[in-house]
C-alpha cells in the first residue's frame, strides 16, 4: 500500500478545532474573573469562608457548570438532530465546564479543607476532573498502541498473519511427512540389499511368525487365500529368523535417531524453518492479546470516569444537605 | 456488559464493509472525534486504498476507538475497525518512506 498523502501517526499531536479555541477562551476568561474576585473578596472580606455571599456564589456557580458538563454533553450523544462535528464541540464544552467548575468550588472551599462533607465532595471532583484528563491522555496514547498491534497482526497485504504462518507450517509438516514417508518406502530395497532372506515390508511384523512358509511357497489346500499358518505344529521349533523387536531396532528409520549430543536433537531440526514460524506465531498472537487488553483499558476507564461522576454526584447532594441544614435555621432566625 | 472483541479486521474483511456502506452518515453524526467536514465516500475511498488528505489523516489519529460509531449504522458496519485500517495504514507508512 502506497501512500503519497499524510504519512505517519504521531503518537502526541495537536489540532486546534474552532469549538477548542471558543471553549478554552471561556473557561479561560470565567477562571480568570472567579479568581480575580477570590483575591479582592480575600483582602477585603473579614469573612472569606464557604458560606460567605461569595462562597454560595462560588458554589452555585461551580455546582451550574458541573451540571452543565455533565448533562449538556449525555444530552447531545443521546440527541437525534445532529450535524458532523456537533458531538466534537459538545465534548470540548463539557471538558470546559468540568474544569471551570472544579475551579470555582476549589475556590468555594476558601482553603478550608477540613473533613466534611464539603471537603469530601470536592475530593470526589478533583477525582473526577484528573480521571477525565487521564482519559483524554488514554484516548490519544492506547488507540496508537491498538493500532501497532494490529499491524504485527496483519501481515503487509492485510492478510491474517496467525493464518498465514499457519498455513505455512502446514505445507512445512505436510512436505516433511511427505520426505519421512518416502522415506520408509525406500527401506526394504535397503534391507534386501543387505539381507539375502529379508521379508517384504508389509509382512514385516508376522514374518517370524511363519518360519515354515517361504516367501514364493503356495497357499496349502486347507488355507484360506492370504490366511498363513501362525504357529508350527513342532513345539519345540525355535526359529532362526529376527524377532519383531529385533527387526523393529534394526529398521532404517530408528537408525537414524541422533545421540542426545547430535545438532539433530535441536528443536526444529528435523522439520528446518518450523522453529521460526512457530515464533511468529507466537509473537502474533501476544500482539492480539496485548490489542485486547488495550480496549479493555479504554472501556474500563470510560466506566471508572462514569462511577466517579456518580459517586460525586452522591457526595455533592450529601453536602448540599449537610449545607442547608445549617443554613435554613440561619435563613429563618435573621 | 459485552466483552470488548479484537476489532480489526482482514484486508478482505475491510474491502466487504466498506462496500456494504450506504453513506448515510450515521457514523460521523455519533463520533465524538471528527471535528471537521469529511464526506463519507471520501473517508471511504481513502480507507481502502491510495493517498490520505490531511483532514481525514487527522480525523484517523483523533478516532479513539470509542464505538460511538457502531451502534447508530443501519447496516450494521464497523466503523471503528475501518478507522483502525485507515491508523495502521499511517502507521505503515512511516515504514515505506
Amino acid at each position: 500500500m502506497h501512500i503519497d498523502g499524510e504519512k505517519g501517526y504521531p503518537l502526541f499531536f495537536f489540532s486546534k478545532s474552532r469549538a477548542w479555541v471558543t471553549s478554552t477562551l471561556f473557561g479561560l476568561l470565567i477562571i480568570v474573573l472567579g479568581g480575580a474576585l477570590y483575591i479582592w473578596y480575600s483582602h477585603t472580606s473579614n469573612d472569606p469562608t464557604p458560606d460567605s455571599i461569595v462562597g454560595f456564589g462560588y458554589a452555585f456557580a461551580g455546582t451550574t457548570f458541573l451540571i452543565l458538563a455533565a448533562v449538556l454533553y449525555t444530552l447531545r450523544r443521546r440527541s437525534r438532530r445532529r450535524g458532523i462535528g456537533q458531538l466534537h464541540t459538545a465534548l470540548q464544552w463539557h471538558i470546559c465546564f468540568g474544569v471551570v467548575g472544579i475551579v470555582l468550588l476549589f475556590m468555594h472551599s476558601f482553603g478550608n479543607f477540613n473533613p466534611r462533607s464539603g471537603t469530601f465532595a470536592l475530593y470526589g471532583m478533583i477525582a473526577l476532573v484528573i480521571s477525565g484528563f487521564v482519559g483524554r491522555l488514554l484516548d490519544r496514547i492506547i488507540p496508537r498502541l491498538i493500532a501497532d498491534e494490529v499491524r504485527k497482526a496483519l501481515t503487509a497485504k492485510g492478510e491474517d498473519r496467525i493464518e498465514a504462518i499457519s498455513q505455512k507450517l502446514e505445507a512445512l509438516v505436510h512436505h516433511s511427512t511427505e520426505e519421512i514417508r518416502g522415506f520408509s518406502t525406500q527401506m526394504p530395497a535397503v534391507q534386501s540389499s543387505t539381507t539375502t532372506n529379508a521379508p517384504p515390508a508389509g509382512e514385516r511384523t508376522t514374518r517370524s511368525l511363519v518360519p515354515l512358509r517361504p516367501a514364493s511357497s503356495k497357499e496349502l489346500p486347507f488355507q484360506a487365500p492370504g490366511q498363513s499358518l501362525h504357529t508350527s505344529w513342532d513345539l519345540a521349533y525355535i526359529s532362526l529368523e529376527e524377532t519383531p523387536q529385533e527387526m523393529s531396532r534394526n529398521a532404517a528409520q530408528h537408525r537414524f535417531v541422533p545421540d542426545k549430543k547430535s545438532t539433530l536433537t535441536r528443536p526444529g531440526a528435523l522439520i528446518p524453518g518450523a522453529q521460526e514460524h512457530m515464533a511468529a506465531l507466537e509473537n502474533a498472537q501476544r500482539a492480539l492479546q496485548r490489542e485486547q487488553f488495550y480496549r479493555y483499558v479504554i472501556r474500563y476507564w470510560r466506566i471508572f470516569h462514569v462511577s466517579l461522576a456518580l459517586l460525586t454526584i452522591g457526595l455533592t447532594l450529601w453536602h448540599i444537605e449537610y449545607a442547608l441544614q445549617l443554613l435554613i435555621p440561619t435563613l429563618l432566625h435573621r | 456488559m459485552p466483552k470488548p472483541v479484537l476489532l480489526h479486521k482482514t484486508g478482505p474483511q475491510l474491502v466487504q464493509e466498506v462496500r456494504a456502506c450506504i453513506g448515510c452518515n450515521e457514523c460521523l453524526y455519533a463520533c465524538p472525534a471528527l471535528a471537521e467536514p469529511i464526506t463519507i465516500d471520501v473517508l471511504n475511498r481513502e480507507t481502502m486504498d491510495g493517498p490520505i488528505s490531511a483532514p481525514v489523516a487527522r480525523f484517523a489519529w483523533s478516532c479513539y476507538q470509542c464505538g460511538a460509531c457502531v451502534a447508530p449504522c443501519p447496516v450494521g458496519l464497523h466503523r471503528d475497525a475501518m478507522m483502525m485500517w485507515l491508523k495502521v495504514r499511517l502507521l505503515r507508512s512511516d515504514w515505506e518512506v
